[in-house]
């Protein structure tokens, strides 16, 4: 960005903005308003609505004020007669064709067509011709679609391509039999529902939100994604105590995806008022017994006892998805309580060496989207941190960065990078290793790439100015990240900032990382306990877990539902969900971002920290929160360096989101490290075998649990949990073109062990709307 | 004075107070004996809403919720579904529909708003004005209760036909 200013005059006033500026923005910025349909903040150009005429002196027609550009001393009118009669012929124009459909839309009350047209009022229909009708159908599960609603602002392709990458939606046809279509009728593409965001009409509409309730009847509240690291803002719309939707449409939540959210995001919140909830406190009376429904005030004396009983050998596991006001009193209760250091997070990786070993801070989302060189090493991010994914794919695509992957399967944001080194499977911690000492050439055959694919990295990067991010996930092994956290560090020059950008798993594994500091292995905490207090079932593979578990005196577990945890559970204390807590989660950029609570606690659940605190304070300590989240947090703040001073008030804005700042280890002796990872790469097999086929991302047509499931990403999908059937995207039943049932995807889902409970809905909607 | 000229004046006094008052006397009954004998209400009245069926009886509502909106005393609860069923097959004239739609008396102060912004002139005002009830809880009415197809019209009221001058009757006092 130019910071050289220029002069326009916007309706007589006179502005200095910055060069390059687009002129609708600055209308907008100056409180001018202009209206639009099709202009988009940050997608490519399209000018079809023609809402957005402004008169431009010396220019000899109305000008769309979304592809000018400002120069300097332009003089320009946003409002008179002619302009609004103009606006007004357009607006006739758009609705033409369109039903009056309001009282039955689901865009009905926030739908940017009917702002605009009664804003305006007074709108006369001259056309006498019947509308070309066309039936409403869905294009899949969770897009139900109305062609004759659309005006053809191609918004929705726009972000299918330049966010998703999928180019999944495209218009058909010429004038005015233009169309938004699929490829075959489908909607074959990951589901993320961000068509549907942006669509300011009800064209395109949330499937499974279909004719449920109107906008201005839910309470919106703003909160944070419970699936994915990237701690996407959101909007939790509930009614009478149930979730009925969550948008990220960016009237509600100026946060940092602005209206972008993925498939589980958006559509998976089917379990906060799933009927298998655990309701009571259950206790366990004898090993192999069962569970039985019991009160709180039993419960906690039960607990009470049996940990006296064990003294020091409580070990406390605390999970990644919790808030950090859970996941610290966790921490506080054994140290505080059981008086041991017996603590630890069931996250799937350490990122310790990590944190601990950082030489440059973390990338801001931000600082992604404006990146000149990204190097990415292992790692999904469009399967698990999608908000990344899209900051990568825009700043190569409207940014123009350079972007390199280093990894062993060609994902498909390969198509988008300029190089491409693709290596050995599993032998990404000897690329870590040439990386980082690059006179050992002895490995590169282990790696399964050139020397000069290296050298073209290296000298990739040597030329690169600007921002350089680096993000790898857990396709390495602790030493490696340790390693390349640490060396990131020599590539900075002055005009190379270098950045880091850690891909971690859940929803709050730094947070978890941050709250949890000093604490043990797993393993370390599952041996060397007789009772365990877990927070959150564990999300390790079952084998490693079992044995230990059974072998436990006494395990109270705090969860949702029923998992394979709780089977070993003496006393499982029903948790409430994100939805029902107030709280903050940390994202894999450092952003402490609120929680809140959208609506009360189901049945007798209560949220984690509360559990523990009670336990803790029947138990002889009062943390002194008296209930309130806010006094959770100031404790939190007040003994973690990073959060130091934090308190709620500052994270009120989720536009200004308050970033915490890792201390920056700088240079340090790695040789241990260094060495552990030589020892690990030279055990490497040697082999030739690459993998090809790029991996589809997500998921089978309409099928959320499979893309959950591959990347276990969800915890009550994966690890043997129980499937709640509204997780299946939706219980719709698919009709191939000709209107047969697609009966192979039925029996499927079905011997996946999804249930298709709402038969009601599956009744004849046929692809082309035919009922 | 004496005292027979004090009763003469007052008995006088009284006699031409009971005259004037006597002459006042209406000379019609206006009481109506309800409910042994139907009361006449006006047809534009606003009474207990009817929730309204098209011809093939089939709901108009499609719970757009805009009666809802419009309500001043916040009154009406609705829960919108959606039934994809072929219009032979469905509950509602249109595929989205009112699974649940309440209105509560005790709040309700019959003005009439939520008939004014129906899009689907799928709820008016009945005639109905008997809606006391021995329990609170009771002035909450359901779709059984205000759906045309379930009301009963009361033998207690007849509603006056638009060329019955039913005002002027009032008037006259
Ligand atoms: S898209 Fe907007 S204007 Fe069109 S029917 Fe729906 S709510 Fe009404
Ligand atoms: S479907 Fe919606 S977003 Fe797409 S072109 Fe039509 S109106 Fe625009
Ligand atoms: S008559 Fe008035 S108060 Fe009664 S339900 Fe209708 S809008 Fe509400
Ligand atoms: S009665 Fe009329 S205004 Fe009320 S929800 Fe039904 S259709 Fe809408
Ligand atoms: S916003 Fe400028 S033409 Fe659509």
């Amino acid at each position: 960005m130019s910071t050289e200013l220029i002069k326009v005059t916007i309706n007589g006033q006179e502005f200095a903005v910055e060069k390059g500026a687009r002129l609708i923005d600055v209308c907008r910025e100056q409180a001018f308003n202009i209206p639009s349909f099709c202009y988009y903040q940050d997608l490519a150009l399209q000018a079809s609505c023609r809402m957005c005429l402004v008169r431009i002196e010396k220019m000899p027609k109305l000008q769309t004020s979304c592809t000018i550009t400002c120069t300097d001393g332009m003089i320009v009118t946003t409002q008179s007669a002619e302009i609004e009669k103009a606006q007004r012929a357009m607006g006739e124009f758009l609705l033409a064709n369109h039903p009056l459909d309001c009282p039955v839309c689901d865009r009905g009350g926030e739908c940017e067509l009917q702002e605009m047209i009664f804003d305006w009022g007074d709108v006369e229909e001259r056309f006498v011709e019947s509308k070309n009708a066309t039936p409403e159908k869905f294009l899949s599960p969770i897009v139900a679609n109305d062609p004759q609603r659309c005006i053809l602002c191609k918004r929705c392709t726009r972000v299918c391509d330049e966010w998703m990458g999928e180019d999944a939606i495209e218009a058909g046809n010429r004038g005015v039999n233009t169309v938004i279509g699929t490829y075959g009728g489908w909607l074959d593409c990951s589901q993320c529902g961000n068509c549907i965001e942006v669509c300011p009409t009800g064209t395109l509409l949330d499937g499974t939100y279909r004719h449920e309730t109107r906008p201005w009847e839910l309470d919106q509240t703003i909160s944070t994604d419970t699936y994915s690291s990237d701690g996407m803002q959101l909007s939790i719309g509930s009614r009478g105590g149930r979730v009925h939707r969550i948008v990220a449409r960016d009237r509600y939540v100026d946060g940092l995806n602005g209206e972008f959210l993925d498939v589980k995001a958006r559509f998976g919140h089917g379990f906060v008022n799933h009927e298998e909830r655990i309701k009571t406190p259950l206790i366990r009376y004898k090993k192999g017994g069962k569970l039985i429904p019991t009160t709180w005030d039993e419960a906690i004396h039960f607990v009470t006892n049996k940990f006296k009983e064990s003294g020091n050998n409580v070990g406390v596991v605390a999970s990644p998805r919790l808030t950090n006001e859970s996941i610290f009193t966790l921490k506080r209760f054994a140290k505080e309580v059981v008086g041991s250091e017996n603590y630890t997070i069931s996250d799937v990786e350490d990122l310790a060496p990590f944190f601990n070993n950082l030489s440059v801070p973390l990338a801001t989302h931000k600082e992604i989207r404006h990146a000149k060189t990204i190097l990415l090493i292992g790692g999904e991010p469009e399967e698990e941190q999608t908000f990344t994914a899209k900051q990568i794919r825009q700043a190569v695509r409207n940014g123009g960065a350079k972007l390199i992957i280093v990894h062993d399967t060609p994902i498909r944001l390969t198509a988008q990078a300029s190089q491409f080194i693709h290596v050995n499977p599993k032998s990404l911690d000897a690329f870590a290793l040439a990386f980082a000492d690059k006179s050992d050439k002895t490995i590169l055959s282990k790696i399964g790439a050139a020397q000069s694919e290296i050298d073209d990295l290296l000298k990739l990067i040597g030329e690169s100015e600007g921002d350089f991010i680096i993000m790898f996930g857990r396709d390495l092994s602790a030493e490696a990240q340790a390693v390349l956290a640490n060396v990131a560090g020599n590539f900075a020059s002055e005009k190379r900032r270098v950045l880091l950008h850690p891909l971690p798993l859940y929803n709050n594994s730094v947070g978890a990382n941050d709250m949890m500091a000093g604490r043990k292995s797993l393993s370390d905490v599952l041996i060397n306990s007789t009772a365990l207090l877990i927070g959150g079932s564990l999300s390790k593979p079952s084998a490693l877990t079992d044995g230990f578990l059974s072998r436990k005196d006494f395990i109270v577990v705090q969860e949702m539902f029923e998992t394979a945890t709780t089977e070993f559970a003496d006393v499982v204390l029903p948790a409430a969900s994100f939805a029902e807590t107030d709280g903050t989660f940390t994202n894999n950029t450092g952003f402490v971002q609120r929680v809140r609570q959208a609506v009360e606690p189901v049945h007798q659940a209560k949220a984690d920290w509360i559990i523990t605190s009670m336990i803790a304070r029947e138990m002889g300590v009062d943390f002194g929160y008296n209930f309130s989240a806010p006094a959770a947090f100031r404790t939190l703040a007040d003994s973690i360096d990073a959060y130091a001073g934090l308190r709620y008030p500052h994270l009120k804005d989720e536009s200004k989101p308050v970033q915490v700042k890792h201390p920056i280890a700088g240079k340090k002796d790695l040789s241990k490290e260094t060495d552990a990872l030589r020892r690990g790469v030279e055990a490497m097999p040697e082999t030739n075998e690459k993998i090809i086929g790029t991996p589809k991302v997500g998921h089978k047509l309409h099928r959320l649990t499979t893309m959950t499931s591959k990347t276990a990403q969800f915890h009550l999908l994966a690890h043997g949990n129980p499937k709640p059937e509204n997780l299946l995207v939706s219980p719709l039943v698919q009709f191939n073109l000709d209107g047969t049932p697609r009966v192979e995807e039925k029996a499927e889902a079905a011997s996946a062990g999804d249930r298709i409970s709402d038969v009601k809905r599956t009744a004849g909607v046929t692809l082309d709307g035919k009922v | 004075m004496s005292l027979i000229s004090d009763v003469i004046q007052s008995t006088k006094a009284i006699l031409l107070g009971m005259k004037e008052t006597i002459s006042q006397l209406p000379k019609q009954s206006w009481t109506v004996q309800y409910p042994d004998v139907p009361i006449t209400v006006q047809p534009r009245y606003r009474g207990q809403h009817l929730l309204h069926v098209d011809e093939m009886g089939k709901e108009k509502c499609v719970a757009c919720y805009l009666c809802a909106a419009a309500c001043p005393s916040d009154c009406i609860y609705i829960e919108a579904e959606t039934d994809p069923r072929p219009y032979e097959e469905r509950i509602g004239r249109d595929e989205r529909f009112a699974r649940v739609y309440n209105i509560d008396y005790g709040r309700c102060i019959f003005c009439g708003y939520c008939v004014e912004a129906c899009p689907k002139d799928a709820i008016t005002h009945g005639y109905n004005f008997e809606l006391s009830v021995y329990n609170r809880a009771d002035l909450l009415k359901t779709k059984d209760d205000l759906l045309i197809t379930k009301q009963k019209q009361s033998k207690n009221y007849r509603v006056a036909l638009s060329s019955e001058d039913v005002d002027s009757e009032y008037k006259e006092v």
